[in-house]
């Protein structure tokens, strides 16, 4: 006689295990809800749900909800976002691990989610087809056998599935599933329970896993890790020769990161594709600069030969007499130069930080910066077809950072920043000041942490201009 | 001084039935909310009130029937709703109005995955005609679809989509029209703000321009064409 199916309680708190610290963890619907609370409210992670919010923590008293509906509140550092943005975090790959509530799983991790279950008919997914494409890695939580004794792990599923070869591990009411390249493997059984038990109630083929052992329950006691650098120098150390860099800023020196621009000039990566709204004009068009200074922008890492390409909107000087350094480094044949226009470029890192690949825009049709593009005619109207962009490095600047990397700005300084920020595997951000997670408003936080991997300090009387005579 | 309602200057209706001008039988509405959480109540029911037949609507879908309140499900039970577009459109297990309808015939019903729904929303309010997402490839939403390897994955063509309206639940709004919302209000709130010819925001409070922090503005005026007030 084996021992009792575990409740949906244990079933959470087994699952919990499968987090890691720092990590974004979308929970979907159904059984997922009742993870977050077998942590610790402190726990280093970021829940997120299909309703927007942006780590979550159970409060009965909260003024957001997860998918469940159950009131929950902002953790300290979180924020409140809509559905798309969430969606938009997971398809950009920026979700490690999601979470959901499977019907079927089947040999090849093929799933159907609960709900598309329950509607016969319709197959209706909500957010579970999101959470499959686009999580780094889906754990299924589900009973091994329906109420009527049905097997709910099969060879192949028997309802329209709602995500492809996308389940990596399954969480059941008796055991613990690793589903490998089409073999299922049983690695824990819950207590009480043999691998002949658990055969006994799933028609699909088990392998069992050399070190089979018993489910445990204990969650893990899991630190936020640090993202504060002690210097800018420390924050760019690693960036290569050859990376692709999006450079924030506008035209004149505001919302610039002049800390972080300096220090990669310092460290001298080479070959750079430097993404930015222009190509550095601050200097020779001096927005805002006074008499007898030179501000610092792009040109001093096209100055120091680390640029050979730019992507821009506006990659020249306003003045024909006043030529910029990257006119000068194009013209002498030393950098290559892709121009998008504003808008264009603007939806082009967006695409990337949400996992759009390409989108058809009506902008630059019949121009010569849509000579050479895709061109599809829509209710009318001509389009031209522009690729995403995502950069390995990104560095910006922001007003106030807490220290999980929540990020306000000021005024105009917020440019290119936020959506600069998304489409980049390494993003850096220079703050005047760091602050405690919960210091910042959730409402008001416009770049959530999960976006931001470094944060520096843009030392006080650090000054945007070029010591010169 | 004061202006007369429906100028850029003054958007704000006297109410709900009167923010709905010229919504005719036929026209597409984009609904904010999920299921009993930033739902423009007062404006769901000014639809009802306003006899409005043969509409399409675009939202999360339904929640738990019998909520009490103005929602989706008494707003397609009142059998002015043609056809519903949403990921999850009623609750799976609750059934209600919805399922109902559609079990019989009288309502038509297409699912898209969340984030689908959401970018080609965003799609529609940002001037974008279409776009390629991977999500949901290799399963019964790509049967049929465009699709294109891109970047060594597949991805399905999706269609921007728009609508004649969109009524929205928001926390706050200038008399321009300038949205903050609060919490849960967030959800499909600001996307479907951007996607709509006319957009109504039903708010709790109104205040002059200026009133509200320009860093914590969500959904900037731009995008709103009127306002209602709640009285409750």
């Amino acid at each position: 006689m084996p021992g009792a199916r575990l409740d949906s309680k244990s079933m959470a708190q087994r699952a919990a295990q499968e987090v890691t610290a720092g990590e974004a963890v979308a929970i979907g619907s159904g059984l997922p809800t009742a993870i977050p609370s077998t942590l610790p409210s402190g726990t280093g992670v970021w829940f997120l749900s299909e309703t927007g919010a942006v780590g979550y923590r159970a409060s009965s008293a909260g003024m957001m909800v997860d998918a469940a509906r159950n009131p929950v509140s902002a953790m300290g550092g979180g924020a409140a976002a809509g559905v798309g943005d969430v969606a938009a975090m997971l398809a950009g790959g920026h979700v490690g691990l999601a979470f959901v509530e499977a019907a079927q799983v089947s040999a090849v991790g093929d799933f159907v989610h609960w709900t598309t279950a329950e509607t016969p008919g319709l197959a209706a997914p909500g957010f579970a087809v999101d959470l499959a494409s686009g999580a780094g890695r889906l754990v299924a939580l589900m009973r091994l056998a329906d109420d009527s004794g049905a097997p709910c792990l099969v060879d192949q599923c028997s309802l329209p599935i709602d995500g492809s070869r996308c389940v990596s591990l399954i969480v059941t009411d008796v055991a613990v599933i690793r589903v490998t390249d089409g073999v299922l493997e049983l690695a824990e059984v819950a207590p009480g329970w043999t691998s002949d038990d658990i055969s006994s109630i799933t028609r699909a083929h088990l392998s069992l896993a050399s070190n089979l052992r018993e489910m445990t329950f204990e969650t893990p006691d899991l630190s936020w890790p640090n993202k504060v650098f002690a210097t800018a120098s420390e924050a760019l150390s690693d960036v290569p020769d050859g990376a692709i860099v999006n450079v924030d800023g506008f035209g004149g020196p505001g919302g610039m990161a002049h800390y972080l621009m300096t220090a990669l000039r310092d460290q001298g990566a080479k070959g750079l594709t430097m993404i930015s709204n222009t190509a550095g004009i601050a200097r020779v068009a001096r927005f805002g600069v006074p008499e007898g200074v030179t501000a610092i922008d792009h040109t001093i890492l096209v100055e120091n030969g680390q640029v050979a390409k730019a992507i821009a909107s506006y990659p020249v000087s306003p003045s024909i007499n006043r030529p910029s350094a990257f006119e000068r480094a194009y013209q002498e044949g030393q950098s290559d130069l892709e121009v998008s226009p504003q808008g264009t470029l603007a939806e082009r890192l967006r695409s990337g930080g949400a996992g759009v690949a390409a989108f058809y825009t009506p902008t630059a049709v019949g121009t010569l910066l849509g000579e050479g593009k895709e061109v599809r005619g829509m209710d009318g109207r001509q389009y031209v077809l522009e690729q995403q962009i995502i950069a390995d490095y990104c560095i910006i600047r922001g007003h106030k950072a807490d220290t999980l990397g929540n990020m306000v700005y000021k005024g105009t300084s917020r440019n290119f920043n936020p959506v600069m920020a998304t489409a980049a595997r390494i993003t850096v951000v220079e703050v005047d000041e760091i602050v405690e997670p919960g210091q910042l408003n959730p409402e008001e936080i416009v770049t959530p942490g999960i976006f931001v991997n470094r944060i520096v300090r843009r030392p006080e009387g650090f000054s945007p201009y070029l010591e010169t005579a | 001084m004061s202006t007369e309602p429906g100028t850029s200057l003054n958007k704000v209706y006297g109410s709900a039935l009167e923010s709905l001008a010229g919504l005719q039988d036929g026209a597409s509405l984009l609904v904010g909310g999920l299921a009993g959480h930033g739902e423009p109540e007062g404006l769901l029911e000014a639809v009802i009130a306003s006899g409005a037949r043969a509409l399409t609507v675009i939202s999360q879908g339904a929640g738990a029937p019998d909520s009490g309140r103005a929602d989706l499900n008494r707003l397609v039970e009142s059998g002015a709703v043609r056809k519903l577009i949403s990921p999850l459109p009623f609750h799976p297990r609750q059934g209600g109005p919805v399922k109902d309808l559609w079990e019989a015939g009288r309502l038509e019903l297409e699912v898209q995955p969340t984030g689908v729904l959401a970018e080609r929303i965003r799609a529609g309010g940002a001037g974008i005609g279409g776009l390629f997402l991977p999500t949901g490839a290799g399963t019964r939403f790509s049967e049929g679809r465009e699709l294109r390897e891109i970047n060594g994955r597949r991805h399905i063509f999706q269609p921007a989509l728009r609508a004649d309206f969109a009524l929205l639940r928001a926390a706050s709004a200038d008399t321009l029209g300038n949205l903050v919302y609060q919490g849960a209000q967030r959800n499909w709130n600001p996307v479907m703000a951007m996607a709509a010819r006319t957009t109504v925001a039903e708010v709790d409070s109104v205040s002059e321009p200026g009133t509200l922090d320009p860093e914590m503005v969500i959904t900037p005026a731009i995008f709103v064409q009127r306002i209602f007030v709640r009285s409750d």
